[in-house]
């Protein structure tokens, strides 16, 4: 096994919480932020917004693994998930357009 | 660490931590591809085609003579896989369901069975209800992950779909089977992983309604599916209008196919809806064109119209998965490829058996332990659930949860086994014994207990739904007779060969 290969435990543990924790938010945030903009009526915005979460949560997952590093998975993570629940949850009005 | 690296270290805990869970998963689902078949086999009383005489009146007679206070009652008409009515109501307090499938010929609830149903639960939530929902989903998500990971790792796809080498050393022969399974299934599994993820979406993901209905998930499910419902008035029903007559009037309208699901919606209450849906199995999706009916007076009070877009689309996606299209043909490649994944599983977990055999390492006693007592115990057990089904008297009280308690009896049984025999290198030997026996056994006794389904008289009649079940229990009975023998005979020891090493043996 090569040295490259051995990597710390808390740097493991840090990638699996990434994984689970920062995958959900950036899913839900995702779905939220779809939800408001996808060019469709509500009901099917919330319904494609809805089943593309799986997709956003597996791409976030694999992309907490490969980071160059376990604070740079979470910074990422983090980032992408406060700037689009920034945009779903601050315009008021655009939530409930038809 | 490289891309390649990294998710091989992803594939191999990944996919190894949900492993035996999605076997379960896996082999409960493949079975459920054929439930209203088994549902038939496990009840006598529909060996036989008969006629039914009952018309819908007189089974929302009997139901509302069991709770006139219903607060809904539903009826299912006979139809092709299931020769026989489905009725219950929901009870004025709305908690479960209480649902009894009628003998066609006595009009009488049929003795109790688990039935088919069974292998459905378990598939999708474990029989544990909501919280068995949420650990399914985490599997089928790691699922995704050991997908799309392998993908990653998988770069020679092509060349090693023709590579298999079962007399290598045996880490090289499972990774092979592994390798090959995986891939001849990968359409499959990514669709079922998915799909299977979609069904409950809204119990997972709720931020969507959330955001854009303020989280009133009933306005959002009348915005998509179009039903339509009324209140109760709190004032005594008159006499209601015949439901015979209403069906027949909805399927005038619709034009003369398959009736599904009936319901009446608060019978006792003067604004009572009878509900008619449409069944259809000419697409993959059937947006059930439903008929409401005012109860007494007959009056047409609303028709629903083709579901909107995005709900056509979650209908077609969640009816892929459920292989409720395109006939037996359809459901028999599900049960393939379904078994295809259950060996996907197993190859990839003697994978990592056998490279931790070789170099030494932690967890082999409870890997080994863990592929004895579930990937040996299921189909030992559900074998036990079909004994148990023949052997229970059909009087007993709670006849379905003594089904119950047999195959977790006889699960427990074979895993206690495994535990115990972890490191003899026996068990899969024994387990495939004892499969094979009970695989055997089984279409003797179905035909010394019930006459008129035993293989001989099925065939004679042509029934080939339910002879089907006896012919594949007697075929499982002499693959694994036969593995179990080829197992026994002695191992010749290879010489070691000098190979390449692959980036999957790094993992």
């Amino acid at each position: 096994m090569s040295k490259a290969k051995t990597s710390s435990r808390r740097d493991v543990t840090a990638r699996v919480l990434a994984a689970i924790l920062g995958g959900y938010a950036l899913a839900y945030a995702a779905t939220a932020f779809l939800s408001v903009y996808l060019p469709l009526v509500r009901s099917d915005r919330v319904v494609f917004a809805s089943l593309s979460c799986f997709a956003v949560y597996t791409l976030a997952i694999l992309y907490a693994f490969a980071a160059r590093s376990a604070l740079q998975a979470w910074l990422v993570l983090i980032g992408a998930t406060v700037l689009m629940a920034l945009a779903a949850y601050l315009p008021g009005d655009f939530g409930v357009r038809p | 660490m490289s891309l390649r690296q990294s998710m091989a270290g992803l594939h191999t805990w990944g996919g190894l931590l949900p492993s035996w869970l999605l076997f379960v998963i896996f082999f409960a689902g493949s079975i459920a591809c054929f439930d209203k078949e088994l549902e038939r086999w496990m009840r006598p009383a529909l060996h036989e085609p008969s006629s039914h005489g009952m018309t819908v009146d007189q089974v929302r007679d009997a139901m509302l003579a069991k709770a006139p206070d219903a607060h809904a009652i539903w009826i299912r008409p006979p139809s092709e896989r299931e020769p026989f009515y489905w009725a219950g109501y929901e009870p004025a307090d709305e908690s479960a369901f209480v649902r009894f499938a009628l003998d066609p010929v006595t009009g009488e609830p049929m003795p109790e069975t688990v039935g088919g149903l069974f292998f459905f639960t378990l598939h999708y939530d474990l029989n544990a209800g909501m919280v068995g929902m949420y650990i399914v989903a985490i599997a089928a998500m790691l699922m995704l992950v050991a997908l799309i990971s392998g993908i990653i790792i998988h770069r020679r796809i092509f060349k090693d779909f023709f590579t298999l080498r079962p007399d290598a050393n045996g880490q090289r022969a499972w990774l092979d089977a592994h390798n090959l399974f995986g891939v001849v299934g990968l359409p499959f599994h990514l669709l079922i992983a998915y799909t299977g993820l979609a069904i409950f979406v809204v119990f997972y993901m709720p931020a969507g309604i959330q955001r854009a209905y303020d989280g009133d998930a009933e306005e959002f499910f009348h915005d998509v599916m179009g039903a339509y419902s009324r209140e109760d008035v709190k004032q005594p029903a008159p006499p209601p209008m015949s439901l015979d007559r209403l069906v027949a009037d909805a399927q005038r309208r619709w034009g003369g196919k398959e009736t599904g699901w009936i319901s009446v919606h608060h019978p006792a209450d003067a604004a009572a809806v009878v509900d008619i849906r449409r069944y259809d199995r000419s697409g993959i999706v059937d947006f059930q064109w439903t008929f409401s009916y005012d109860a007494a007076t007959g009056e047409l009070l609303h028709e629903q119209k083709p579901y909107s877009p995005g709900y056509q689309s979650y209908a077609w996606l969640t009816n892929l998965h459920m292989a409720q299209f395109g006939g037996q043909i359809v459901r028999a490649l599900y049960l393939l490829l379904g078994l295809m994944g259950c060996a996907m599983l197993v190859a990839g977990l003697q994978v990592w058996l056998r490279k931790r055999e070789a170099r030494g390492g932690y967890g082999i006693g409870l890997v080994r332990a863990l592929n004895g007592a579930v990937v040996g115990g299921l189909p030992v057990a559900s074998l036990g659930l079909l004994y148990g089904n023949r052997l229970l008297p059909a009087g007993i009280a709670e006849r379905a949860s003594a089904e119950t308690w047999v195959f977790v009896g006889v699960w427990l049984l074979v895993a206690g086994w495994a535990v115990l025999r972890r490191n003899s290198g026996k068990v899969a030997r024994d387990v495939l014994v004892v499969v094979a026996v009970l695989a055997l056994g089984l279409p003797l006794l179905n035909a010394l207990l019930t006459p008129q389904g035993s293989l001989l008289a099925t065939l004679a009649r042509g029934d080939w739904d339910m002879a089907g079940i006896d012919l594949v229990l007697l075929a499982s009975g002499v693959l694994c007779g036969l593995f179990a023998w080829r197992r026994s005979q002695p191992q010749v020891a290879k010489a070691p060969r000098v190979r390449r090493r692959l980036a999957e043996e790094n993992a």
